[in-house]
């Protein structure tokens, strides 16, 4: 019994180019969902880190049926994949909620984007995305379009829902160091100035200049 | 953010707790803990450590910080600076909360640790408070904060930037032509 647990909780994912030990995946798995949940816009996709957390919580609960209940370490591992079951739908709700209120956005961020850019939304995320949008058109048009003159029965969603604002204040941690950079103002009178981040300092600033940043895992939002 | 969030994050620290079982090495998804052998310290997350404690399965040594001289200088610095001194620990106030409430029998002088960690609660406060006063009349870019914790930062979360992103938004407007085609968010 000891055995099961054992060998597979401590056996690497190597199923994928870049060999991650599990810490280092539910590492980024928080990292991830810590981003998403500050950031105005919808982030890249990281769907490898998704779909990985999901074998290794699978893989884990396989061995937990297959063991005696009421066993100590099947407790302490239940009580594991809870956590990491929550992190996970956190983030995944999250992403949710931002294609919700900012779908043709992300809609038209995803068609224009060129194809050996990481996409933004996995193909679950954009079939939900396109028939959010096909659902609130039908809407719109059964409630009250029909019964509107007809040159204005046309509705342009993207005019008509407001875009993220990417100008919003967050507060990130720095994870890398970084040089010069550049801090607009706010009032007219202001001069923009530039800051150099160190490792691990906490800043307040807007999402704007930063945005890079957390694309690439240079400064991490709190 | 919720609190109850940022108690998440906090109770992957680690604390050392003296198991009164024995059991061998676990590896969790998250590394490795144990062998556990009765009366022998062993460290893991304070997750599994309320939670070995609540079934009665485990004593918890007080951290480091948690101690009444330790506190009272962080305290003592504190209230004489104007910036804000390194935290005793980056999740103090959520560990304190923790670990007085469910393990106060295995820490000496429990109730003046609470104390004291209230009143450095309060005076990290009172200054956030200042500084978010004058960063906001200011109207600055830019602030280091770089000790604070977490718990303190979510404090004042949702009503500074809600206030700073509502301030830009009435600024950009009065500005002719900064927002073209951009419907604002109300």
């Amino acid at each position: 019994m000891s055995d099961a647990l054992s060998e597979d909780g401590s056996e690497q994912n190597d199923s994928q180019e870049d060999v991650m030990t599990p810490v280092e995946l539910i590492a980024k798995l928080e990292e991830a969902w810590l981003n998403e949940k500050f950031s105005p816009d919808l982030l890249e996709n990281k769907s490898e880190v998704v779909e990985c957390v999901m074998e290794q919580l699978n893989h884990m609960e396989d061995n937990l049926q297959r063991v005696s209940k009421g066993d100590m370490k099947a407790s302490v591992h239940r009580m594991e994949i809870d956590r990491i079951r929550f992190v996970l739908s956190s983030y995944l709700r999250s992403r949710l909620q931002k294609i919700e209120k900012f779908f043709p956005h992300v809609l038209e961020k995803e068609k224009s984007r060129a194809d050996g850019d990481p996409s933004y939304l996995s193909p679950e995320e954009y079939a939900f995305a396109r028939e959010y949008l096909a659902n609130t058109e039908t809407y719109l048009k059964a409630i009250a379009l029909r019964h509107m003159p007809p040159n204005l029965q046309a509705v342009d969603m993207m005019k008509a829902v407001p875009e993220p604002c990417l100008d919003s204040f967050v507060f990130l941690r720095v994870k890398e160091r970084q040089d010069n950079i550049m801090v607009e103002p706010e009032t007219d009178d202001q001069r923009e100035y530039v800051v150099d981040l160190d490792v691990g300092s906490q800043h307040l600033m807007r999402y704007r200049t930063i945005a890079p940043l957390v694309s690439t895992g240079a400064v991490q939002l709190i | 953010m919720d609190p109850a969030e940022v108690e998440f994050l906090a109770e992957k620290e680690i604390v050392k707790i003296i198991p009164n079982f024995s059991l061998d090495k676990i590896y969790l998804i998250g590394g490795d803990l144990g062998p556990f052998n009765p009366g022998l310290p062993v460290q893991v997350p304070v997750w599994l450590a309320l939670n070995l404690k609540q079934r009665q399965k485990c004593r918890i040594l007080p951290p480091q910080w948690m101690d009444v001289d330790k506190l009272e200088e962080v305290r003592e610095m504190e209230r004489k600076e104007d910036s804000f001194t390194p935290p005793p620990s980056p999740y103090y106030m959520e560990l304190t909360k923790l670990l007085l409430n469910h393990a106060s029998d295995n820490i000496p002088k429990a109730d003046e640790i609470r104390t004291l960690v209230k009143d450095i609660w309060d005076t990290r406060i009172a200054k956030l408070r200042l500084s978010a006063d004058s960063f906001i009349s200011q109207q600055e870019a830019h602030a280091k904060l770089d000790n604070l914790t977490l718990m303190e930062i979510n404090t004042t979360r949702s009503f500074l930037l809600g206030s700073l992103n509502c301030m830009f938004k009435l600024r950009s407007n009065m500005q002719p032509g900064t927002s073209a085609g951009k419907a604002p968010d109300y």
